[in-house]
């Protein structure tokens, strides 16, 4: 009789949810947004073979950025962030606008290692002859990225791209560890007063996940019939 | 920076060009030089270094020694805009490498118009008249994984035409066509030679080296081994390197 109960009280909670909801969606958008910056920036170091000596050490910094991030949970980043930098460098995140800021830090440094390793993959998957054929006819090495290469490698890396968003989206749920007032922990909130409809209540938190990544699998899906050249 | 001379009798002077690949010597000596209008075909087995050789002539490969000088610049100096150099050199691939996102009209108006050698609708005139040329006038508006490989290599040629260079180079350009097509491709290098463009040809295409080259190469182990009149060679070797390899061949 609990999902009856849960069905009747609903209406009590959808502004609680649909609260926690938008800061969900906020976070994700806002950090995606600079984590695909943080992603391109990254991986257009990571792939550039200049001797020069800056360079160099660019794409050392950006390989153990790449290397700390893939080889650590994000709870113990969420940790480190939050807590950890804070205190070492005396600085508090309420100061500076709380647990969002500081989520959005997170998730930006964490799906933006991801993102610079798509970009990189995507960069080098481009047949070295497309790079040969420009360079052949004069263009330079930035007219040749432009202009050839990443338009293809961008066709390759969308389905990616599109992916690490539902992944970071769900990481958002992470985010409660810390109290932000997102969709995961509002639900915790209320199940604590509510223990009753544990089931339906946690499925129903899980369906506010599952209709925006199901929606961008989708997307992907359109995407990638949409990508191929001339072979409709 | 030393001025281009298009009218140079001499194209390309090539001095005791060396190439190593890391601790692997690919080109160990090589000295030629290419006149004006001059068909020249190389030949010889692979690894040879004879596609290499081709793509040091435009710095596609980096040279490790010796003097390039291609219309009087010497392209191992690292000052020079190597840009404008391969603005007037050609280049045709093994592969085609014509760019997949892009029209055939877009593949051929893209470097005149990027590099402000022509406005949008120059490039576009110049571009029906190449593919008139090279018999693909239909084709303007496909994309090339609609053509078939010939028809992929002939809009290869014109792409490199489209910039008017004075010298084209050409990696094998019939390897990887199927037998039926490579017939259509020389037709259109066999035009372009009788126009007077001067050419360097990586082929293993002898009836071509015989019938259009005005010289043949034949390299073997970074070394040019032998060279001559393309008929003289191919009819009656001298080396026993190159007597070897065209009786394999032929």
């Amino acid at each position: 009789m609990n999902i009856i109960s849960f069905l009747g009280n609903v209406q009590k909670f959808v502004p609680r949810f649909l609260a926690a909801f938008r800061i969900t969606i906020e976070l994700a958008v806002i950090s995606l947004i600079f984590a695909t910056i943080v992603g391109i920036i990254v991986g257009l170091i990571n792939t550039s073979k200049s001797k020069n000596i800056i360079m160099r050490f660019l794409r050392i910094l950006c390989n153990v950025y790449i290397n700390i991030i893939r080889g650590t949970p994000m709870l113990v980043q969420i940790l480190i962030i939050y807590y950890g930098i804070p205190q070492f460098l005396g600085f508090r995140w309420v100061d500076l606008g709380g647990m969002f800021p500081a989520s959005v830090v997170v998730l930006t440094l964490n799906a933006g290692a991801y993102m610079a390793e798509i970009v990189r993959a995507g960069i080098e998957a481009v047949d070295p002859g497309q790079i040969e054929a420009s360079r052949s006819l004069g263009l330079s090495y930035g007219k040749t990225m432009r202009r050839i290469v990443l338009p293809q490698a961008l066709r390759t890396m969308l389905p990616s791209i599109i992916n690490q968003f539902i992944i970071s989206i769900k990481d958002t749920s992470l985010m409660s560890t810390i109290g932000l007032a997102e969709l995961t922990n509002v639900a915790k909130t209320i199940n604590a007063n509510w223990s009753s409809a544990t089931l339906a209540l946690y499925c129903y938190l899980a369906c506010y996940y599952l209709i925006i990544c199901l929606s961008l699998a989708q997307l992907s899906k359109f995407v990638e019939r949409k990508m191929s050249y001339g072979r409709d | 920076m030393v001025e281009i001379n298009k009218n140079a009798e001499e194209k390309i002077v090539v001095k005791n060009l060396k190439k190593n690949f890391g601790k692997a010597e690919v080109l160990k000596d090589i000295s030629t030089t290419v006149h004006k209008g001059e068909v020249l075909c190389i030949i010889g087995p692979s690894g040879s270094g004879k596609s290499t050789f081709l793509r040091c002539i435009n710095r596609l490969e980096d040279i490790t020694a010796g003097q390039m000088i291609v219309d009087g610049v010497d392209i191992t100096d690292t000052k020079i805009n190597i840009n404008k150099i391969r603005e007037n050199i050609g280049m045709v691939f093994q592969h085609f490498n014509l760019f997949p996102h892009m029209t055939v009209l877009e593949n051929i108006t893209l470097a005149p118009v990027e590099l402000k050698k022509m406005t949008k609708d120059e490039a576009k005139v110049r571009a029906h008249e190449l593919l008139e040329r090279v018999g693909l006038k239909e084709f303007a508006d496909r994309y090339p994984s609609q053509l078939s490989g010939g028809q992929k290599q002939r809009v290869a040629i014109a792409r490199a035409l489209a910039m008017n260079p004075d010298i084209m180079l050409f990696d094998e350009p019939t390897s990887a066509l199927d037998p039926e097509m490579v017939g259509e491709v020389l037709n259109v290098m066999k035009d372009l030679a009788q126009q007077g463009m001067t050419m360097v040809v990586v082929t293993h295409e002898m009836g071509f080296a015989r019938e259009v080259g005005t010289r043949l190469i034949f390299m073997d182990g970074g070394y040019i081994v032998e060279e001559g009149d393309p008929r003289e060679v191919i009819n009656n070797p001298k080396e026993p390197r190159t007597i070897n390899f065209l009786n394999q061949v032929l």
